[in-house]
């Protein structure tokens, strides 16, 4: 029903636009909503309703309530009233068995009604046990609105901006405007969000439109959805304008399809040029509403009856309709036919994003609404937001019902009636937030904005208290439902990765992920790659480790109390492994100090742990005061590990330090060329053969990859990747923190006692581990090795087990191709934690017996290392 | 069926406040009642009051994700668990109250080695006990989801997972109300609104507690007060190590059937399931800084978002509708404070973390069989605030957190 030209009309009629709905073609004019182009084509059910399936049509025009939720180009639950349209766009409707006319699922409105009363599924369906599931399986697929496309991947590209302004005013009304240029008068930096439909008054500042505010958070942090751009505003002042909303009247048949809030209709006029009917009835509750009688006559609609619901109470209203369509009113015994009723209560602040600021909310009842109050610094409220705008004036009663033929709605996203809060009472949810709970009224795609003071009202009434009492229920973020595809953003993930990476790539390693960084798992056998570094050469890329300088007159006495062991006593040029440890005495992290004089050290972490370290460094060096500056070098500085017995041959070719066993003992730390780049050379084996780790700037990264790998070819150089590092350490029994201790492992059971110098008047964490001494160990972190024959590893997380019941765990193993047996560390009680005790792991399905190495199984003594 | 027809009170109207029961519970949540319920039905003490400041179920009983497992770490854990799930199993029946169960399954997700090492030791733990939980590769992760991205060019591509088949998700305010009603049939009284501000001691032993509506004498005195655990037992002055943060969840609009089983990535924190309504259910790790303040935040939302469409691309148009805040109560190591305190006859239920909806029913039963035969249940003894001071911590938190 498309009315003549009209000025101000958002449709521009020279601009044809055709979409499908169901898969016919639907004409529409450019600035059409594909609701309106709908409506104007003859539609009028554009939904069904969440339970009973009820046919609904245009209520708010508002992309506010539940009824004309359709499926657009895949995308389920769009506001179609809102929608623009699109050349070309698909649009189906949803929840729908058959079709919108006709649908199947009906008939639990017309039968199913006493059966299903409020909360019926808890009360049904319990005997017997077995049958749950397949009623289970019924009740979830009656439930849910649009359907999901499960095969489709990620479509739309979206955006983020971040915005800092003075002033954010949200709502474009009148006194939203009025606010942003006052702003802009003052020379403040002002923008102005308002979520449409209807167009701002453009006067020279900023405006996004239509843009939606989802909610204000910490930090006046307001994110606002543009289009495909999600823009996070951060606003020295925010000032909401976001009006009131109509609320609907509860009377039987409110949600006959031809029932309207009156600035529904207003919209379809003004906005898209339709005539919402052929004859109306008016209910109004405010000027606003009883002023639209006149636009109703001038565009055609005949209207039969106004009521100034603030003179005139009605006792009651009653709607009937065929079909689901309205067909006639009656007032008070008075029928009257008609296809449009519009109706509404009092308008209610859309005061929720102020209640998500931590503003209170407050009854009125002289104007019989909530309002805000206690506005949080920094946010003000301007126009209807406050409630206290317009003359006060009787609230019209928003519930009507006596008659009893038809349903009557309190919430129409949920279904649930005046009965059905009427039963919830009675049944004893005698507080809003229980009945909330019990009814879900409030909890559907509405957020409660036509639902929420209706309820109360309803709940105050039969109570028998006043709203005051019954107060709200919490406001929660968002403002109005958001796609996760806009929360999103682009699918993006940080991933670290070293100087050398892509030198890895060209050699063909496969990568793996050790917390945030990438690495290489191997360069295609790691087998072969241990063995080379046993035999000959191999070289690792560690620039993972974390890596910190330590500086400062106290830093020796800095690092002395933080670590369990001695660092004061560490001379220049020397390091030594350290055990970090929480003050509850467990372990943290580990890694080795190197001390390069005498007030500054080097220190290296874990790859995963660099960032606790460096916090827990700068926390305590807080709390004591030291003279002491942490740096975080870890990306500054590349390193590799060069190890196996020809390690020290090519060390020597590339530098002019001597590399001899006398001058660069195990545990030295010099600096020193490489191949022209400098170098912190420390020789230290945490894969148990002779070797160095190279610190150095990580621009030379590939540069001295490379060369070491060129100049080491003659003697048999490969590069070897993590999992080879890791059979490698196990033969040494080197310990992973995270991996062979848990957050509860301390140092003494970790198979590291010796670290702990308790001599030393206090270091962090002494006090737990005293209490861990005393008490005596129970359970020990051991080597174990399997026999010889067996060709399969016990799985890392396998238990081993102790009269039939989980007693102790393998945290590492792996096969030694060096020994010839699989090999591993695990947690295993303290009466099994000596030399070669015998434990039962679970594996393959079986047990199979180990036995516990307590000293390293390559190189026990470590004279590989020292030599 | 006769049932559906008539309206019956789930619960007595709100009575007046006595001055004395043998046994006053603090909180009317989830454990509150449960240990209230079992008092009454199985042993018989019905002088019981639950006292809760604000209405029952309004805490983390009424904010959890509502998923029930057993697949714990620890052997202490999973034993622990294994009993709740039985219980949980045949809740809705011995309630004569549709819980509405849905043990569709529950799978966590392993994306590194690291986290395939955790899974196969919850995995070995749990057969041992005689859980139903086992390793489970991309191949047969397919067959129980087939909408999962399981794509190895994904940022963190799924390697396998701990699969549970009977864990599942429940309507946790029908636990809070079914527990409610059993409660109350039993003899029990509920009295929301009422604030406990002092708990009185004499002798080192708990006499009573002061609330907003008067003072109420008391022989047992037991605090189920998550989130304001270490608040309620300053109270009778047993102090917990406890430390109180924000957990966040959202929904999303109901949508049609999508996901029949629950998905939990603790590497990209994030879990993920659909309500019997049609909502898809969406939560994270809890925030790392302590906090009393229930607000909710973007970045949480944002980041949330960002990993479930890592999983479920096809997600990316399913809207938002409501987030929320909760309190969790997290010990050190991760397991929860269960029974006797230092003060004779006040017993808590404290340090749930992420975990203590899961444990109602036996939380309910233990406690119940503290007060009446004045033993800590064997089932319970390992979560006795003494291990602080003995050192037998029960590490649930393993390397990195897993949870939920």
């Amino acid at each position: 029903m498309r009315l003549g030209p009209r000025p101000g009309e958002r449709i521009d009629r020279s601009d044809e636009v055709t979409f499908t709905f169901r898969g016919k073609p639907v004409k529409a004019f450019g600035g059409d909503t594909i609701g309106s182009a709908l409506f104007a084509s003859g539609q009028r059910i554009f939904s069904r309703s969440f339970k009973y399936h009820r046919p609904r049509g245009l209520l708010c025009c508002s992309g506010h309530c539940p009824n004309c939720m359709m499926t657009v180009d895949g995308e389920p639950n769009v506001r179609v009233c809102v929608e623009p349209v699109r050349e070309g766009a698909r649009v189906k409707p949803q929840n729908v068995r058959w079709w919108l006319n006709w649908d199947l699922m009906a008939v639990t409105d017309k039968i199913g009604g006493p059966f299903t009363p409020v909360g019926f599924y808890y009360r049904t369906m319990i005997r017997p046990r077995r049958a749950w599931p397949l009623f289970e399986r019924f009740l979830r697929s009656a439930a849910g609105l649009g359907r999901v496309d499960k095969h489709a991947g990620r479509k739309r590209r979206f955006d983020t901006e971040n915005r800092h302004v003075d002033v954010l005013v949200i709502g474009g009304g009148r006194s939203g405007v009025e606010a942003a240029r006052q702003a802009q008068i003052r020379g403040e930096d002002v923008v102005l969000v308002d979520e449409g439909p209807e167009p701002v008054e453009r006067l020279g500042f900023p405006v996004l439109w239509p843009a939606r505010a989802i909610g204000i958070y910490e930090g006046n942090l307001v994110p606002v959805e543009a289009g495909s751009t999600l823009v996070r505003f951060r606003a020295k002042h925010i000032v909401v304008a976001t009006g009131a909303l109509e609320q609907p009247l509860l009377f039987p048949g409110n949600d006959l399809v031809g029932v309207m809030l009156p600035g529904g209709a207003r919209r379809m006029i003004e906005l898209w040029s339709l005539r919402p009917g052929r004859r109306a009835v008016v209910l109004a509750g405010d000027d606003r509403a009883l002023a639209l009688a006149g636009e109703l006559e001038a565009a055609g609609t005949e209207v039969v009856r106004v009521v100034d619901l603030r003179r005139e109470q009605l006792r009651e209203i009653e709607a009937w309709g065929r079909y689901g369509r309205l067909e006639s009113v009656s007032l008070d015994g008075e029928t009257i036919a008609c296809d449009l009723l519009l109706a509404s209560g009092a308008r209610q602040p859309a005061y929720s994003l102020l209640a998500q600021a931590g503003a209170r909310v407050e009854y009125d009842a002289k104007r019989g609404i909530f309002v805000p109050a206690d506005l949080p610094d920094g946010i003000e409220a301007v126009g209807a937001v406050t409630g206290r705008v317009g003359r006060v004036a009787v609230t019209p009663a928003t519930f009507n019902g006596a008659s009893r033929t038809d349903k009557c709605f309190a919430c129409i996203c949920e279904d649930v009636t005046d009965k059905d809060m009427k039963r919830a009472i009675a049944e004893g949810f005698d507080s809003l937030e229980l009945a909330k709970r019990y009814t879900t009224v409030t909890m559907g795609p509405c957020q409660g904005k036509l639902c929420h003071l209706p309820s109360i009202r309803l709940y105050a009434r039969e109570t028998e208290t006043d709203e005051a009492t019954i107060g709200t229920t919490t406001a929660r973020p968002p403002w109005a439902p958001v796609s996760l595809g806009l929360l999103a953003g682009r699918p993006h993930e940080p991933a670290k990765r070293t100087s050398m990476h892509d030198r890895h790539k060209d050699l063909g390693a496969r990568m793996m992920w050790t917390g945030a960084w990438r690495r290489p798992h191997s360069y295609g056998d790691p087998e072969a790659e241990a063995k080379v570094v046993h035999d000959s050469l191999g070289l690792i890329d560690v620039s993972t480790l974390g890596k910190l300088l330590v500086r400062g007159p106290d830093a020796a006495a800095f690092l002395e109390r933080l670590y369990p062991n001695r660092f004061a006593d560490l001379k220049v040029d020397r390091i030594r492994y350290g055990v970090l440890g929480t003050d509850g005495g467990r372990v943290m992290d580990d890694g080795t100090i190197a001390r390069l004089d005498e007030e500054l050290f080097y220190v290296t972490t874990t790859s995963t742990g660099a960032n606790t370290v460096i916090e827990w460094f700068d926390w305590w060096n807080a709390v004591w005061g030291f003279g002491v500056e942490t740096t975080n070098v870890t990306g500054a500085l590349a390193a590799v590990n060069l190890a196996g017995p020809n390690s020290r041959e090519l060390l020597g070719r590339l530098t002019d330090l001597d590399v001899s066993n006398e001058a660069l003992k195990y545990l030295d730390a010099k600096r020193a060329q490489v191949a022209g780049v400098p170098c912190l050379v420390l020789r230290i084996g945490f894969v148990g053969e002779l070797g160095y780790e190279l610190h150095f700037p990580s621009p030379h990264a590939e540069y001295l990859w490379d060369t070491l790998l060129g100049e080491g070819a003659d003697l048999g150089i490969r590069p070897f990747g993590l999992e080879a590092q890791r059979i490698l350490r196990l033969e040494k029994q080197h310990i992973l923190v995270g991996q062979d201790t848990d957050s509860e492992s301390n140092p003494l059971e970790a198979g590291m006692p010796w670290l702990v110098k308790w001599e030393k008047d206090d270091f962090v964490g002494k006090w737990a581990l005293e209490h861990v001494r005393e008490r005596g160990p129970r359970e020990q972190l051991v080597g174990f090795e399997l026999a010889e024959g067996l060709g399969s590893v016990p799985a890392e997380g396998g238990q081993i087990v102790v009269d039939g019941k989980p007693g102790g765990r393998v945290t590492s193993a792996r096969w030694s191709p060096q020994l010839g047996r699989p090999i591993g560390l695990a947690w295993v009680p303290s009466r099994l934690a000596h030399e070669g005790a015998e434990i039962t792991i679970k594996m393959n399905g079986g047990f199979e017996q180990g036995r516990v190495r307590l000293k390293p199984f390559f190189d026990p003594d470590g004279g590989q290392l020292r030599s | 069926m006769k049932d559906v027809f008539r309206v019956q009170r789930m619960w007595r109207p709100r009575a007046k406040l006595r001055r004395r029961y043998d046994v006053v519970i603090v909180g009317g949540g989830a454990h509150g009642l449960a240990t209230a319920y079992y008092l009454a039905k199985t042993h018989g003490i019905t002088d019981v009051a639950v006292l809760e400041k604000s209405y029952i179920g309004s805490g983390a009983a009424g904010r959890n994700t509502t998923i029930i497992r057993a697949n714990y770490r620890t052997p202490q854990g999973a034993e622990f668990y294994k009993e709740s799930l039985r219980l949980y199993e045949g809740l809705s029946v011995e309630l004569d109250f549709n819980l509405l169960f849905s043990q569709q399954g529950h799978l966590t997700l392993a994306h590194s080695d690291r986290g395939l090492i955790t899974a196969t030791e919850r995995a070995e733990v749990n057969q041992l006990l005689g859980i139903d939980s086992r390793l489970v590769y991309p191949d047969e992760i397919a067959g129980l989801c087939p909408e999962i991205n399981l794509s190895q060019d994904a940022t963190w591509p799924i390697v396998g997972a701990l699969y549970h088949p009977p864990g599942g998700i429940i309507r946790h305010d029908a636990v809070v109300w079914g527990y409610a009603r059993g409660a109350d049939r039993g003899g029990v009284e509920i009295h929301p609104y009422t604030e406990v501000t002092g708990i009185e001691r004499s002798n080192g032993r708990v006499t009573g507690v002061r609330t907003n509506r008067g003072e109420v004498e008391a022989d047992v005195v037991i605090s189920c007060t998550a989130g304001w655990s270490t608040l309620v037992c300053d109270l009778a002055g047993v102090p917990l190590p406890i430390t109180t943060h924000i957990l966040q969840a959202f929904v999303t609009e109901p949508i049609k059937p999508f996901l029949d089983v629950i998905i939990v990535s603790s590497q990209m924190h994030v879990y993920i399931s659909q309500t019997d309504r049609g909502e898809i259910l969406i939560g994270a790790e809890i925030e790392p800084y302590t906090t009393y303040k229930g607000q909710s935040t973007f970045p949480f939302v944002e980041y949330s978002a960002r990993h479930t469409l890592e999983l479920f691309p096809q997600l990316e148009p399913v809207k938002v509708l409501r987030q929320w805040t909760g309190l969790c109560d997290l010990s050190p190591d991760y397991s929860p404070i269960l029974g006797e305190t230092e003060v004779e006859n006040f017993h808590v239920s404290a340090g749930w973390g992420t975990y203590g909806f899961k444990a109602a029913p036996i939380v309910g039963t233990t406690l119940a069989e503290l007060v009446a035969t004045g033993r800590t249940p064997k089932l319970i003894a390992p979560f006795a605030l003494e291990r602080f001071y003995t050192d037998t911590l029960v590490s649930e938190l393993a390397a990195a957190a897993v949870s939920h």
